[in-house]
């Protein structure tokens, strides 16, 4: 190739490079900084070593936090998947209201975390809220649970609120999946007397692998970046009980001003999320791709 | 419908959709129903269904956030137009230029999609600031823009793919430089590209939060997830207002999602298939 060609495509690459140096320049600023005591005067604090490091293992808020965050990350990624393959199988199925469903499942995806998070916490408003309500509508009233104000409830609204967000996304890819299983399969396996059940346990969801990384490539991107949902709807409370990594992180660092602790929480979530990603994107980018 | 699903099960599935769909619906369905509560229906009934419909809370909504409705416009607008150019440039060079180190800076710069602004916010406060960017428009501008590349060069290098090397060797022998291809070849064909990528872009930072809580201070200047937010964050303001506030942000993405319905899914499709 000539040297030419070389020149315009750096230039056409300008803002991937700029993009690169930058994020990747502040995982290194971010590194730096997590070994320094900092109060967040000036760029940088004073040098202490592993210090910041070592308090992880003391920080028992650090700690359930950190477990948290892990559960968050399951309980979403099962629950938008198993969702998602469901609802793809009764699209798929032809079934009555499918239609509807196609309407409507993909508003949550295109709004904010902000207004879902106004949306979920009067769902789960203890007193007036609407599941409450619609329970004690229908006499269940002995169902109404306390959602978010309960240290054992209040994650789990979190994810459901994000699985609302998101199932519909799962769902779109699992139903495109599910519609590019050759239809031989299915003949052959009806002509030996297949019951509905037994193709999909047998044929439609074995063939779903690359739908299933496709949609946790995506899913993984946005509740790596988890904060605004969780930050307003529950605080992260009660407690500790539905506080993740970047909330903590946040509070350390803004509101109690340990840069340098914060800056250590910053890597550790840069690990957490570069282990996750790497494996799944090595595959589909440099596996399949060459 | 396949003629082995007994009676029983079909029941079964209609109450499994029926709940689905209020699942779905339910959460926006109650901040509609909320929304359009006069105070005095608020205090006497907060949960049942609303019997006199009205605008008044959009109003008073209206002037806490239309200031920051404005600002999430100015800095949008701009962040989404720019991404949405340089993406197609970068994505145009993944997909049809071959030089050394393409697959590895192509792996570094998609990697960069997984790295979390929550992770760097603290280095990345400090250098908003240090290079007089922080709180500005301009820096927002900046900001979604470096955050959007790794999605943007994805998204175009996906679509490029789709067309055709051939096309592209036989204007190189016809004589055409690299950026006359580009311009003449691949731009004429990008225009469904630049629809999808634009919907993407502009939902994304038009929805931001965490990034627009953290860059910018005070009213002024804050964008309108931001605002919200704080009505939302807040006891002493009244849900009905709380979810007029939501509704007026979320309604314009909501509007161009059903609209434009056919290249969301795409969009949505041409993300997720990474690998071809």
């Amino acid at each position: 190739m000539q040297k030419r060609p070389i020149i315009l495509a750096s230039f056409l690459l300008f803002g991937s490079f700029l993009s690169i140096i930058l994020i990747y320049g502040m995982v290194g600023w971010d590194v730096a900084a997590s070994f320094t005591k900092w109060t967040g005067k000036g760029l940088i604090g004073e040098f202490i070593g592993f210090g910041n490091y070592a308090r992880w293992f003391t920080d028992g808020a650090l700690n359930e936090v950190f477990w948290n965050t892990l559960k968050l990350l399951v309980i979403f990624l099962g629950g938008t998947v198993l969702i998602g393959l469901v609802c793809a199988s009764l699209l798929n199925l032809g079934i009555k209201g499918g239609g509807a469903l196609r309407m409507i499942y993909l508003i949550p995806l295109s709004i904010s975390f902000v207004v879902s998070a106004a949306a979920w916490a009067w769902m789960f408003q203890p007193q007036h809220g609407i599941i409450n309500s619609l329970l004690r509508g229908v006499n269940l009233g002995f169902l109404a649970q306390p959602w978010t104000a309960s240290t054992s409830q209040s994650l789990i609204c979190v994810a459901i609120a994000y699985i609302w967000q998101f199932s519909g996304f799962a769902t779109l890819i699992y139903y495109t999946g599910l519609r590019s299983v050759p239809q031989e399969l299915i003949e052959s396996a009806e002509i030996s007397g297949a019951s509905t059940f037994q193709k999909y346990r047998h044929i439609y969801w074995p063939m779903q692998g690359t739908a299933t990384i496709s949609v946790l490539m995506v899913l993984l991107i946005y509740i790596l970046r988890v904060f605004a949902l969780p930050w307003l709807l529950t605080g992260g409370g009660p407690g500790f009980s539905s506080e993740v990594l970047p909330l903590y992180l946040y509070r350390v660092t803004f509101h109690r001003l340990y840069f340098g602790y914060g800056a250590s929480i910053g890597v550790l979530i840069f690990i957490i999320s570069i282990a996750l990603a790497l494996p799944i994107l090595y595959r589909t980018l440099v596996r399949r791709g060459s | 419908m396949n003629r082995d699903i007994f009676p029983i099960k079909r029941i079964l599935i209609a109450i499994f959709v029926i709940s689905l769909i209020a699942f779905y619906l339910l959460p926006i369905a109650g901040m509609v129903n909320m929304a359009l509560k006069p105070m005095e229906e608020l205090q006497t009934s907060p949960s049942s269904i609303v019997k006199n419909p009205g605008l008044a809370s959009f109003g008073v909504a209206w002037d806490k956030i239309g200031n920051n409705f404005v600002n999430s416009l100015q800095f949008t607008i701009p962040a989404t137009i720019i991404s949405v150019i340089l993406g197609s440039m970068a994505g145009y060079v993944f997909s049809k230029i071959r030089f050394r180190g393409a697959g590895i800076l192509f792996f570094v710069a998609v990697l960069a999609l997984y790295i979390p602004p929550t992770s760097i916010i603290i280095p990345l406060t400090k250098f908003m600031s240090s290079i007089g960017l922080f709180n500005t428009t301009l820096g927002l501008v900046f900001v979604h823009v470096i955050f959007g590349m790794p999605i943007t060069t994805l998204l175009f290098r996906n679509y490029y793919a789709n067309i055709p090397d051939d096309l592209v060797e036989s204007a190189k022998i016809a004589g055409c430089g690299t950026f006359d291809i580009y311009r003449r070849i691949l731009l004429p064909l990008s225009v469904p590209g630049f629809v999808v990528v634009a919907i993407f872009q502009f939902t994304n930072i038009w929805n931001e939060y965490f990034i627009g809580v953290t860059l910018t201070m005070g009213e002024a200047s804050q964008p309108v997830t931001v605002a919200v937010a704080n009505l939302v964050g807040t006891t002493f303001v009244p849900w009905n207002i709380q979810m007029a506030g939501a509704l007026i942000m979320a309604i314009p993405v909501i509007v161009v999602y059903i609209v434009l319905m056919k290249w969301v899914i795409r969009g949505l499709l041409a993300g997720a298939v990474t690998g071809q």
